[in-house]
């Protein structure tokens, strides 16, 4: 055994021992292929990944800006666009050309926030600050112009005055948009 | 290697052959190792011989080409999951014309890998009768001609052919086993050799000593490069392997590594224990004289070593009769051969008349190797080296025309190294791998006598065969049939059950479609 072990080169027994390490290693990882994905499971999985362009609709509080989070983490993996937007409501009683400073101002606000969201997770988005009488009609028509793939609304946990769970433009939203809705609604106590 | 061609099932008369999803993972992989892990066995003489100390840089600049080779496979492989390797992927990218010039270059090839390692296999056989090894007569001018080795060869060759009528089912479970037993015994070579007998200082003596000139140095590197053929074998189970599009990149670069290990470790090893010439002048039986001269085991190691070195290029040589045949069967399914070759036994529903024919073809080639004397083996890798070669680099060039003609086909595993222009990914180590695959070539005809006359040759010779097929069936000779690529690579997709991948196709069209019609409304 002593006369075995004096035989060892030092040099020889690292080249085995990488040789070795290195031989079952890849055979490891050979073994150990991705799982098997079904029909219908890829089916689901690559019509989320075709989800290019997402389009989030803020007005600054927590629950639509949860909804740029989410957003953000579905078009993670295919890099998606983001496209943020604030809808200032003009009432019809005044001309839509008004001058509305505050209204704008705090717009802005939100879009900014919602961007910072956005530039944590390196995506590409757009801020889109926009007039209109009903924000719903408005939403609705860019996504149909822009081809937006999807919009993700956060909406408020309470009920609004009518007791209905969606307000008016959560509502227009649905009813008119040309592409996949999610939408995202807290419990009553977050 | 359970797979066999399925016959149209009785319900439906008219449905086309198919060939059977029986491979699994380990079974990829032994189907590649099978062919390309004999290949040291036989090419680390015919190396040494050539590279004497500089044996190991010989290796290396093959294995750098081989790398390039094996990630261009990959890539094919795995977005292309069906039969024909080579020849498919070139016929896609670049035509129909180009596609049977591949495809003839592989056919060279398989068939010279049965007369190779059916003759391989017969020499480590004479490892237990030296007396055979040392004969040799003179029949008129043909001199030290080894008639017993010779008639190994052949009835070996004959051995195989009735096997593959036959049909083996059993012989997935026989490669498999014979390819675990041959990585075992060949990892305790290397380290119980690296262990107990290797002297680093032999080996710079060796390198520093006894280098070749660059003439021979560049015709040892043509020659290494046949220890990593095989690859393409991978590429041809496509069709019957299971998941390809996810098992096959998996199997192909685990196989690259592997082998370029055994294929490294082999002769540093080689050189640190004995002198280049002890090893060149046993060109048949190698590796069972290296695994003697190890201490305390040799005895054992030896015999052990040149019954699985028998076994392992036997299993190569039959890898050879059944890739013949799968290249066939897919040249035929793209009208580049008559449909003849394609014939199934009624009794044993295996491809016959493409095994007969290709068998047939190697013991031609082995009996006139014999004729050239002593060197036989080296006669057939020079014809081996060139169809190779050639083959690799139409594969490059077809990589890279797929980049460009087929962007949209999903790529679980592209080269390394890209560069986009216009939407499409220009794969860098594809022109480097174009470079040093058709250098090879150039060196191979520079440098093998033999291989610049008979390889041509070959091709021309099936050329016009394929030529005259067209112009008789009034199918375009110069120009391709029409495809409809798109249809049939969803086909492909969903034949293979990567539903992931196909859907990923799907959408990619998709967006292109939409695209386009932007574009038009614009």
């Amino acid at each position: 055994m002593i006369d075995l072990i004096d035989l060892i080169n030092p040099l020889g027994a690292v080249i085995a021992l990488f040789f070795v390490v290195s031989l079952i290693s890849i055979l490891w990882w050979m073994l150990h292929p991705p799982v098997y994905i079904p029909a219908a499971a890829a089916k689901a999985r690559r019509s989320v990944f075709a989800v290019k362009r997402i389009l989030v609709p803020t007005v600054g509080l927590p629950y639509a800006e949860r909804g740029v989070e989410l957003a953000c983490r579905l078009g993670a993996e295919q890099g998606a666009e983001i496209l943020l937007i604030y809808v200032v409501e003009v009432p019809r009683t005044m001309p839509l050309g008004i001058p509305l400073p505050d209204a704008e101002q705090e717009g802005n606000q939100a879009l900014d926030r919602a961007s910072s969201i956005v530039k944590l997770h390196g995506l590409p988005s757009q801020r889109i600050l926009q007039r209109a009488r009903l924000a719903g009609e408005e939403i609705a028509r860019i996504a149909r112009e822009r081809d937006i793939d999807m919009i993700i609304l956060g909406i408020r946990s309470e009920p609004g005055l009518r007791d209905a769970i969606l307000g008016r433009t959560s509502d227009i939203i649905l009813r008119h948009s040309p592409c996949e809705v999610v939408i995202d609604k807290l419990p009553k106590e977050a | 290697m359970a797979s066999e061609v399925r016959a149209p099932s009785d319900a439906l008369p008219n449905a086309p052959v198919e060939l059977r999803r029986d491979v699994s993972i380990w079974g990829s992989f032994t189907w590649g190792y099978a062919d390309v892990g004999a290949d040291v066995y036989v090419a680390l003489g015919l190396v040494m011989g050539a590279a004497h100390g500089a044996t190991p840089l010989a290796f290396a600049a093959a294995g750098f080409v081989y790398i390039l080779i094996g990630f261009a496979y990959t890539e094919l492989a795995s977005a292309y999951p069906v039969a024909g390797g080579g020849q498919y992927y070139t016929l896609r990218g670049l035509g129909d014309i180009w596609g049977f010039i591949t495809g003839a270059a592989l056919l060279l090839d398989y068939t010279i890998d049965i007369a190779l390692f059916a003759t391989a296999s017969a020499g480590y056989i004479n490892f237990f009768f030296p007396a055979i090894q040392s004969y040799g007569v003179d029949i008129g001018p043909f001199h030290g001609i080894n008639l017993i080795w010779a008639a190994e060869s052949l009835l070996l060759i004959v051995f195989l052919m009735i096997l593959n009528i036959r049909g083996i089912r059993e012989s997935s479970l026989f490669n498999s086993l014979i390819g675990a037993l041959d990585m075992v015994l060949e990892s305790t070579i290397i380290v119980l050799g690296f262990l107990f007998a290797w002297k680093p200082e032999m080996v710079v003596m060796q390198f520093k000593n006894e280098f070749p000139s660059a003439e021979q140095f560049f015709y040892a590197v043509s020659v290494a490069i046949i220890s990593y053929v095989g690859l393409e074998s991978i590429s041809q189970a496509a069709q019957e392997t299971r998941r390809p599009a996810t098992i096959i990149p998996r199997t192909s670069v685990s196989l690259i590594f592997v082998v370029l290990l055994f294929a490294m470790a082999f002769p540093v090893l080689s050189l640190g224990i004995l002198p280049w010439q002890t090893l060149a002048e046993r060109e048949s039986d190698p590796v069972a004289v290296l695994a003697s001269a190890i201490p305390y085991v040799g005895f054992l190691a030896g015999h052990a070593a040149a019954v699985l070195g028998a076994t392992i290029v036997l299993i190569s040589a039959n890898t050879g009769v059944m890739g013949a045949s799968r290249l066939t069967y897919s040249m035929s399914e793209c009208h580049l051969l008559s449909p003849w070759f394609n014939a199934v036994h009624p009794k044993y529903r295996t491809p016959v008349r493409s095994v007969v024919f290709f068998s047939g073809v190697a013991a031609v080639e082995a009996a006139f190797s014999f004729l050239s004397g002593p060197k036989a083996m080296d006669t057939m890798v020079n014809m081996y080296a060139f169809g190779a070669t050639l083959a690799y680099f139409m594969s490059f060039i077809a990589l890279i025309a797929l980049r460009i003609k087929d962007p949209y086909t999903p790529r679980p595993y592209r080269m390394p190294f890209n560069i986009k222009i216009k939407g499409v990914y220009i794969p860098v180590l594809g022109i480097v791998g174009a470079f040093a695959t058709l250098g090879m070539l150039g060196v191979v005809i520079w440098t093998h006598a033999l291989g610049r006359i008979a390889g041509p040759g070959w091709i021309l010779l099936w050329l016009g065969v394929y030529l005259w097929y067209r112009w008789r069936n009034k199918l375009p000779v110069l120009s391709s049939v029409r495809h409809d690529w798109e249809k049939e690579q969803i086909a492909i997709l969903t034949s293979a059950e990567e539903f992931d991948l196909l859907e990923q196709y799907k959408l990619a069209l998709t967006e292109r479609n939409k695209k386009e019609a932007k574009h038009a409304s614009k």
